[in-house]
């Protein structure tokens, strides 16, 4: 991992302190939905993390950027992991 | 625009795997024959800073808020196939840790977000020409990420518009416009977040766009 790539994970991690504070408004598309008295659907499926929080970590910011960071660590890697089997050995 | 499960009609759910299938398909081998192990870290690390910023919602007018996309500016980081792939593993964490985004709608999902966000790429080039001029670049990102989202909104008010749920309310005559008005107002605060990030990059650490290199023809291979 060259020095950019470095840096641009710190910010990734740093942004994380900042899910807490995300507007808990319903996003556009909840907002249409709910506009037009259209019933929500029963969940089939609520999530390893439902609701962005641990019950077992009493402090909810420190549980919001937890499951943040979770949620980070899984997709990077999956990506990682992915992108390793698929793509040959680099060119000298 | 994270479609849940049980308001699209299974058909169409269907479908939508099958036709983002073929995306990511033809997404993988285009990865594969540009890149090697040496893009892995870039491509993994602009995962995770889309899935984080795709956390941070902002409030816009009327109580309800929004937050960043990431298809143009992934577009520009990773390229248009890699752009499919990373945001599709984006998606798919999403639905699997918090249930944002359904399962039955994955494939809705990856199409209206992972495959237009990929595509944008393509708006970008396509505004740009052959042209080097810093103004016409920083116009085609903002008219590309605008249109991603607004594309993206429209789909999916397509898509609900046409299921059953929707049906009592109206169906398409009304998803459609009540979509599109919240969508256009997010659509300006993406582009206004990606237009000068890109160009700043640009400036910055050109070597990171992948995406752009790719669109102006030099070596994609990351740089050491």
């Amino acid at each position: 991992m060259n020095r950019i790539t470095k840096a641009l994970l710190l910010i990734t991690v740093g942004l994380t302190l900042l899910i807490p504070f995300a507007s808990t408004y319903p996003d556009g598309l909840e907002k249409v939905i709910k506009s037009l008295g259209v019933e929500e659907p029963v969940p089939i499926w609520s999530g390893l993390i439902p609701d962005f929080s641990l019950s077992i970590i009493g402090n909810s910011y420190v549980a919001t950027v937890i499951s943040g960071l979770i949620g980070l660590f899984s997709v990077l890697a999956v990506a990682w992991i992915i992108g390793w089997a698929s793509l040959r050995r680099n060119r000298v | 625009m994270h479609i849940p499960d049980g308001l699209l009609d299974p058909y169409l759910c269907i479908l939508l795997y099958i036709i983002s299938l073929a995306f990511l398909i033809w997404a993988w081998k285009g990865v594969k024959k540009m890149f090697s192990r040496s893009f892995v870290p870039v491509m993994a690390v602009s995962s995770a800073l889309i899935f984080i910023a795709q956390m941070i919602n902002f409030p816009i007018a009327g109580g309800t808020c929004g937050h960043l996309m990431g298809g143009t500016l992934l577009g520009m980081l990773l390229g248009p196939h890699a752009t499919i792939i990373s945001m599709t593993i984006v998606l798919l964490i999403q639905a699997l840790l918090f249930a944002d985004g359904g399962i039955t709608t994955l494939g809705a999902n990856v199409f209206n977000m992972a495959v237009i966000g990929g595509l944008s790429f393509y708006i970008v080039k396509l505004f740009i020409g052959s042209s080097s001029s810093q103004k016409r670049f920083t116009a085609a990102l903002f008219i590309a990420s605008w249109l991603s989202v607004v594309l993206t909104a429209l789909l999916t008010a397509i898509q609900i518009g046409v299921s059953p749920s929707f049906a009592s309310a109206g169906g398409l005559m009304t998803t459609v416009p009540a979509m599109l008005s919240v969508h256009i107002i997010i659509g300006v605060i993406e582009a206004a977040i990606t237009a000068p990030l890109i160009l700043q990059l640009s400036h910055a650490s050109p070597t990171l766009l992948n995406g752009l290199n790719i669109m102006r023809g030099v070596n994609n291979e990351p740089h050491h």
